[in-house]
């Protein structure tokens, strides 16, 4: 009697709405998500999957042209130093946040629903960096020289500049692209052992073996993983604040009117967080429905990541508005004109197609009605992103190509190789994706299995 | 280097390049290399196999040789003890240009000339020079240059043309030169003067012309009209306190450009506030630099200066000037501006004796003569003008060239002799020289180039360069000097003299010995090697100027040819428009079109590039509903053409103004393609302006690479101004223009305090925009030029830049220039971001750049509130042909794509002057390092030296209350600063100029 009271009562303590829907058990987890690597894939994952290497290939090849001909071929200018590329490059490592933020913030904050979109949240962020770090690589005039950039020691016994932001980056990305690997592996090693087990065939199994690293699910295995996952954690959690601050430091330790700017750390991470949970929902939406993936993936999950937008966006309407205040406040001419350029110069359309998009569409979210409607998320996820893209470009290129001398002013418009790059990394991107979907689990099975209800063996007492 | 050596070396080096030269692999060698009108950079592997094939004749020979003319040249102006490869030396020599020629040094490497300076000591030069000098360098080595004697187009050679010639000449010996004609452009040169007498004494029918497209013509006739002799006035504007320009651009493309320079700088530089500075006015249709320096503007249309001439005459009279004014009676209704007439009427009264008022090269001899005769009455002639004859001097004459080609048309004249001349692609439409050029049975062209014409010629000759070959000349106030050369002919070319003395004599000699024999009897000259020597050494022959002459006014015939001729008087209006046709900044008439360095050399008030466009004023292009880079035709009575429009403000109304000497077909692959030939529009009855133009515009537009879109300065403190009464009223305005919180730095400063502490200064007041720092500066450093297309993607590489504003009244504003260079930041904000620390600063504030070091992030350039770093794209040296790689200076790296440079504030300067002061066992003083750029200049603007040296000039100029520098409230602490410009606004004027200002 006591317990069935208990019991019905701790339904709604464990979450009105069960984090995964159609009552799944272990072993129908296990199928589901397993079953996507081990079957052929759906006709639709082959159509976006040569779509993708073909805007890949393109990407690629253009990049190769970049390298022998040089950064001419892109529509820089004299004071336009940094166009697409660079734009391009902070939007993808914006992306990137939202993985981390969701596997070590939210696993720190024991936000449970977390674990149905972690492992893909966490494999888009390792592909947003890798195009992210495409760019500073190749946006450099001299690419075979790019290494100078790392503190290597060398007969010439130079160092870096450390007084460079653009130094503090090449150390705060490739920090943050290494901790967030090492995290996703340790996420998936109870995984890769899953599909090791249940592997027939013998290259696969070696492989996954292999990367599984001898895990049996023993005791002392979930002991140290779970610690080791803790602490891998706790280490990325700086990480997420600390990318995207040095990212904008890049532009506000600077001088220029437009970059030099204090609010540009905070405002860059929610940027960040604002772009990465856009680009989870894009991806999230197909996926979910194209693998049937819906009860893992449900409603709910995708409610609070519009919640997350709708947040964050205003965090960066706050941002924008305060840019404006404070140019006015500082009363420096430059400052002021930098601003009144964004909004009423020459690239007035690139500010409020920013406006618009990260603004304004982040607004329908208030409604619970919306935030249900996947095609409606989607299609503002989209716009989300192509808004994050679009403050990159404005504050980069608007600021650059009016500055102090009006003498220098020039107007910078992109080349078929600024878009075809760019168009190539999406390709890049959604290429690993795609093949990640189809050789590694989508959804973190041992994880979900926690968060069953069978996995709480006191789920009926009263604690 | 012993004269012994030097034989032997010349001997071996001809003897293997003859050898050579004999294979048939060779032959086919130099025409895979220079194939006839190629229109790419060639193919860079035969290329690089024909100069390995000459680097090998030039090992064999010994490096000492390579190249070096065969006649001594012995002097050195900075001579080292011995020759020492690395160390550069100077000679002096001469460029001719037209009736003018320009002293020069010529700073040489093992050989080759790399950079061109003014010769301190020739009047027209006086150590600086213009941005066309500089240039000159550049089409020495311009690859498109003739290689070959054509005949017929067909590659033949001067031997098989000495025959042709000896057959030619027979008959026009016989009949005394009957249908013999010469046709050569101006020239002042005692050796080209014998050898026309001695073309006459063996032909004396023969007929001699002399035509330049843009001439001092009319300039010489207005003196010969009012004075009855030939002379061409020469200014002295450093005595004059006031000065009146009608439509003379007297700082730019007007001869003299530099002396006049000189003295209107000298006449306005301020030291404080207590100092006075002459006064300016500018009367023009077009804008041009001298507009730009004016106090004060008027925009006059064409066709009207005549009458504005008059009207200020009459001015004049009424203020109580002693003019004739009998004929000018019909001006007295006029429309310009009378209050602008009397204060500047009034102001040349006042300095009477002080003043000057200077008439255009395109002004009709009337207005010159009338000019003339207002500068007599104001007594300014012989004191701020002196006039001189012209001898030696060949002057050209339209009315010639016109009789000539009619001569030709009804077959008078069979045999036409072209020295550099180019009349197919010069001549007016009307003329239709092409058509009466096919009648000619024999014609013989020599020239650098197989241009429009020399590709058509019977024979054309290729002819040298200045810098390849003997000559002489006579600076415009008759100072003799000798043309030396600084490399042996690079293709085997003859010079004008050569031809000359071979066509006059029918003996060929070289043009060495050509030119000594001139000056054997040259008077004034007295000849012995020692003296022959000091003329080489020095450049010049000192005293040989002549005496300026004293003319008497004859103001009867002025009135006569007033009243015969008189100036029109109506204004055009509505749909018609006034053709102006004017020389370019740039390739002036023409000649420097396939010279790279002028053609991207920025417009110095359109910044228009590697075109000409149609200019016409703002309310003109609002009336005809057109913007810049609209295409538009001009239709003429002499045709019509299409060309983009672009508007220029301070352009008269109904005005179009083109520039002459684009639009080439065959002069090279710089020249073809750029801009529109506007000679054939031009008509006989006024080659400078036409009437009855009609603009329609075509609704296409043109891509114009122009390197500044924005001409407004924002109210930014850029360039500060006051005129002079507001900088006495308040001396201090420049550097307290900007108020800024007290700067502090984050970290401890770096001192500065020891050595040498570099610095440059540069004075707006006297900087006229005129350009010639930026291309001396990119001869200098070995800035790449980058085509049509970069600039207009706006990536021009140019280290020194001209910033130029335009402020005030739209329809007639005014002009102020900054050159921009890296300004050296003590904190420079580029060297905190590079992350590879490839910018830095040396012990001696210059802010440098390691190239090797640098792998183009273009922070730097980012963080750069001036924006002066420039960044190789794309390999813009890669198809530098190695003939142009011979115009390097070798004390500078080449730079590769990828990395970013700038001003070094002329390091490998620096550092010779270290090693000369050290060698010299002396520390540095004031005036050892003199930069590219102050060196050029002009108007003596530029200022460079050590700031811990109280003494040096630098210190000086920075202490002046003018001083200030721009952006230097970020903290970055330029080392460059500038002194603010000052107008000097006649206080009656200053009104109706605010009035202006406030439709704005």
């Amino acid at each position: 009697m006591e317990s069935t009271v208990k019991s019905t009562e701790a339904a709604p303590a464990n979450g009105k709405v069960p984090l995964i829907l159609g009552n799944p058990t272990f072993n129908t987890v296990t199928e589901t998500i397993s079953g996507i690597v081990e079957n052929k894939p759906p006709r639709i994952w082959w159509g976006i999957f040569s779509v993708a290497v073909v805007l890949a290939a393109m990407g690629i090849s253009m990049i190769g042209y970049l390298i022998w001909e040089g950064t001419g071929i892109w529509g820089l200018n004299n004071p336009v130093g940094w166009g697409w590329a660079i734009v391009n490059f902070v939007w993808w490592v914006g992306i990137g946040h939202a993985g981390t933020l969701i596997s070590a913030i939210l696993f720190l904050l024991r936000q449970r629903w977390r674990t149905s979109i972690n492992r893909f949240a966490e494999a888009m962020t390792i592909f947003a960096v890798i195009c992210a770090l495409i760019f500073p690589g190749i946006h450099v005039g001299r690419v075979w020289m790019a290494y100078y950039m790392f503190p290597l020691p060398n007969q010439m016994g130079m160092w870096p500049n450390f007084r460079s932001p653009l130094l503090w980056d090449v150390f705060a990305v490739s920090t943050y692209f290494i901790v967030s690997l090492m995290f996703w592996y340790v996420g998936l090693i109870p995984d890769l052992a899953t599909l090791r087990d249940r592997a027939k065939k013998g290259v696969r199994k070696y492989v996954l073996a292999a990367f599984s690293l001898g895990w049996r699910g023993a005791n002392r295995h979930w002991q140290h993983y779970e610690k080791a996952y803790l602490l891998l954690a706790g280490l990325s959690t700086p990480l997420v604040l600390s990318v995207h601050t040095v990212v904008s430091f890049d532009f506000a330790v600077s001088q220029l009117p437009g970059w030099h700017t204090t609010i540009f750390p905070p405002y860059f991470v929610a940027g960040a967080i604002f772009s990465g949970f856009a680009m989870v929902t894009t991806l999230a939406i197909p996926v979910r429905h194209f693998f049937g993936l819906k009860n893992f993936i449900t409603d709910k999950h995708l409610g609070n990541m519009a919640m997350v937008m709708l947040l964050t966006g205003y965090m960066v309407g706050y941002a924008y508005g305060c840019e404006f205040f404070v140019a006015w406040y500082s009363g420096n001419e430059y400052e002021q004109f930098a601003f009144i350029n964004r909004a009423f110069g020459p690239y007035a359309w690139a500010y409020w197609t920013m406006i618009f998009c990260n603004v304004v569409v982040p607004q329908i979210f208030w409604s619970k009605k919306m935030r249900g409607k996947p095609i409606v998320l989607f299609i503002a996820s989209i716009l989300i992103n192509v808004g994050m893209w679009f403050e990159r470009f404005v504050i980069t290129v608007t600021s650059l190509s009016r500055d102090f001398i009006p003498a220098n002013w020039d107007y910078f418009s992109p080349t078929i190789f600024d878009v075809g790059i760019y168009v190539g990394t999406i390709g890049i991107f959604l290429s690993l994706f795609l093949i990640f979907l189809r050789f590694l689990p989508t959804i973190a099975m041992a994880e979900v299995k926690f968060i069953l209800p069978q996995a709480n063996p006191h789920a009926h007492e009263n604690h | 280097m012993s004269s012994v050596e030097k034989k032997i070396n010349q001997k071996e080096y001809w003897r293997s390049m003859d050898q050579l030269a004999e294979t048939p692999e060779f032959k086919k060698f130099l025409h895979r290399e220079f194939p006839e009108g190629a229109s790419e950079l060639g193919d860079p592997v035969s290329r690089r196999k024909f100069f390995s094939i000459m680097g090998a004749s030039m090992a064999l020979a010994g490096l000492a040789s390579c190249r070096r003319p065969v006649e001594k040249i012995v002097p050195y102006v900075k001579a080292p003890e011995e020759v020492v490869p690395g160390v550069a030396k100077y000679y002096a020599s001469t460029l001719p240009f037209g009736l003018n020629s320009y002293g020069v040094l010529v700073e040489s490497h093992e050989g080759r000339p790399t950079k061109i300076e003014g010769n301190e000591l020739h009047p027209s030069t006086m150590g600086a020079s213009n941005s066309w000098l500089q240039a000159s360098l550049l089409d020495l080595y311009d690859p498109d240059r003739s290689k070959y004697v054509l005949n017929n187009g067909n590659k033949s050679s001067w031997k098989k043309f000495v025959a042709a010639w000896e057959q030619i000449s027979a008959d026009y010996k016989e009949s005394n030169g009957e249908g013999l004609a010469i046709l050569a452009k101006s020239w002042s040169s005692p050796t080209m003067a014998r050898l026309q007498r001695a073309f006459l004494k063996t032909f004396p029918r023969a007929r001699w012309v002399t035509y330049d497209s843009i001439s001092d013509e009319n300039k010489i006739a207005g003196v010969q009209l009012a004075t009855g002799s030939p002379l061409v006035p020469v200014y002295s504007l450093e005595k004059a306190k006031v000065i009146l320009s009608l439509d003379a651009d007297l700082l730019l493309t007007e001869p003299e450009s530099i002396r006049n320079n000189k003295g209107f700088a000298s006449g306005r530089r301020l030291t404080s506030e207590k100092d006075e500075m002459n006064r300016l006015y500018v009367a023009e249709p077009s804008y041009s630099v001298t507009g730009g320096m004016a106090d004060h503007r008027v925009k006059i249309q064409a066709r009207q200066m005549g009458a504005f001439t008059a009207a200020l005459a009459l001015e004049l009279k009424a203020q109580g000037l002693s003019i004739d004014v009998s004929a000018l009676s019909s001006y007295k209704n006029h429309s310009f501006d009378t209050k602008w007439l009397s204060a500047v009427a009034q102001d040349l009264r006042t300095a009477s004796g002080q003043c000057l008022v200077t008439a255009g090269q395109s002004l009709a001899p009337e207005i010159h003569a009338l000019v003339y005769a207002i500068n007599a009455a104001l007594r300014n002639n012989g004191a701020t003008v002196n006039y001189y004859s012209l001898v030696d001097k060949a002057l050209s004459s339209q009315a010639d060239f016109s009789d000539m080609t009619k001569s030709i048309a009804d077959g008078s004249i069979s045999t036409l002799i072209m020295l550099g001349s180019n009349p197919v692609y010069d001549a007016s439409a009307e003329l239709d020289f092409a058509a009466a050029f096919q009648k000619l049975t024999h014609t013989i062209h020599i020239g650098m180039h197989a241009d429009e014409t020399g590709s058509q010629a019977e024979w054309h000759i290729n002819g040298t360069h200045a810098l390849e070959n003997w000559g002489d000349a006579r600076a415009i106030d008759g100072t003799l000097s000798l043309v030396q050369p600084l490399i042996a002919p690079l293709f085997n070319g003859k010079s004008e003299t050569e031809l000359l003395h071979f066509i006059a004599s029918s003996e060929e000699k070289t043009a060495h010995d050509i030119v000594q024999e001139t000056w054997t009897n040259l008077p004034g000259f007295s000849n012995s090697e020692k003296n022959w020597r000091r003329v080489l050494h020095d450049g010049v022959l000192k005293n040989s100027a002549l005496t300026a002459m004293q003319p008497q006014l004859r103001m009867a015939a002025i009135s006569r040819a007033l009243t015969a001729k008189p100036f029109p008087t109506t204004a055009a209006k509505e749909d018609d428009f006034d053709v102006v046709f004017a020389a370019s900044a740039s390739v002036f008439d023409g000649r420097f079109a396939n010279n790279g360095w002028m053609q991207e050399l920025p417009d110095p008030v359109t910044k228009v590039t590697w075109e000409n466009v149609a200019l016409i004023s703002v309310a003109s292009a609002k009336k005809l509903g057109v913007q810049s880079r609209d295409v538009v035709k001009l239709k003429l009575a002499t045709g019509e053409i299409q060309l983009p429009v672009w508007v220029q403000p301070g352009i008269a109304e109904n005005t179009v103004v083109l520039e002459l000497g684009y639009g080439h077909t065959k002069l090279g692959r710089i020249a073809t393609d750029a801009g529109v030939n506007v000679y054939p529009l031009r008509s006989l009855a006024n080659s400078y302006y036409s009437v009855g133009g009609i603009l329609s515009a075509k609704g296409t537009t043109a891509k114009v690479a122009n390197t500044q879109d924005h001409s407004s300065m924002e109210g930014r403190a850029l360039i500060r101004e006051a005129t002079l009464d507001e900088y006495r009223k308040d001396p201090t305005f420049a550097p307290e223009m900007v108020e800024h919180p007290p700067l502090k730095s984050m970290w401890e400063d770096h001192k500065y305090d020891k050595g040498n502490q570099w610095a440059m200064a540069i004075d707006l007041t006297t900087c006229t925009g005129c350009s010639a720092c930026t291309i001396a500066c990119q001869s200098e450093n070995n800035i790449p030029i980058i085509g049509k297309d970069q600039v207009d993607r706006g990536r021009e590489m140019h280290w020194m830049r001209m910033d130029r504003y335009f402020s005030g009244d739209e329809d007639n504003p005014e002009m102020a220039t900054q050159p921009v260079a890296c300004q050296h930041c003590e904190l420079a904000p580029c060297e905190e971001v590079c992350p590879v620390a490839a910018t830095s600063h040396d012990k001696e504030g210059i802010n440098v750049m390691t190239y090797n070091r640098c792998i183009g992030t273009r922070y730097c350039s980012n963080n750069c509130p001036y924006k002066v770093r420039k960044f190789n794209f794309l390999n813009y040296t890669n198809d530098t042909p190695e003939i142009v790689q011979m115009a390097m200076n070798p004390d500078v790296t080449v730079r590769f794509r990828g990395v970013m440079e700038k001003c070094t504030y002329c390091l490998q300067r620096i550092n010779e002057a270290k090693r000369k002061a050290k060698v010299d066992n002396r520390s540095l003083k004031d005036g050892d390092v003199v930069t590219a750029c102050q060196q050029t200049c002009p108007a003596d603007a530029i200022v460079f030296g050590n700031i811990l040296d109280p003494e040096s000039e630098v210190s000086k100029v920075r202490a002046q209350n003018r001083d200030y520098s721009i952006i230097a409230e970020l903290n970055n602490r330029p080392r460059t600063t500038y002194q603010a410009k000052i107008r000097n606004a006649n206080p009656a004027l200053v009104e109706e100029k605010k009035e202006h200002a406030e439709h704005v």
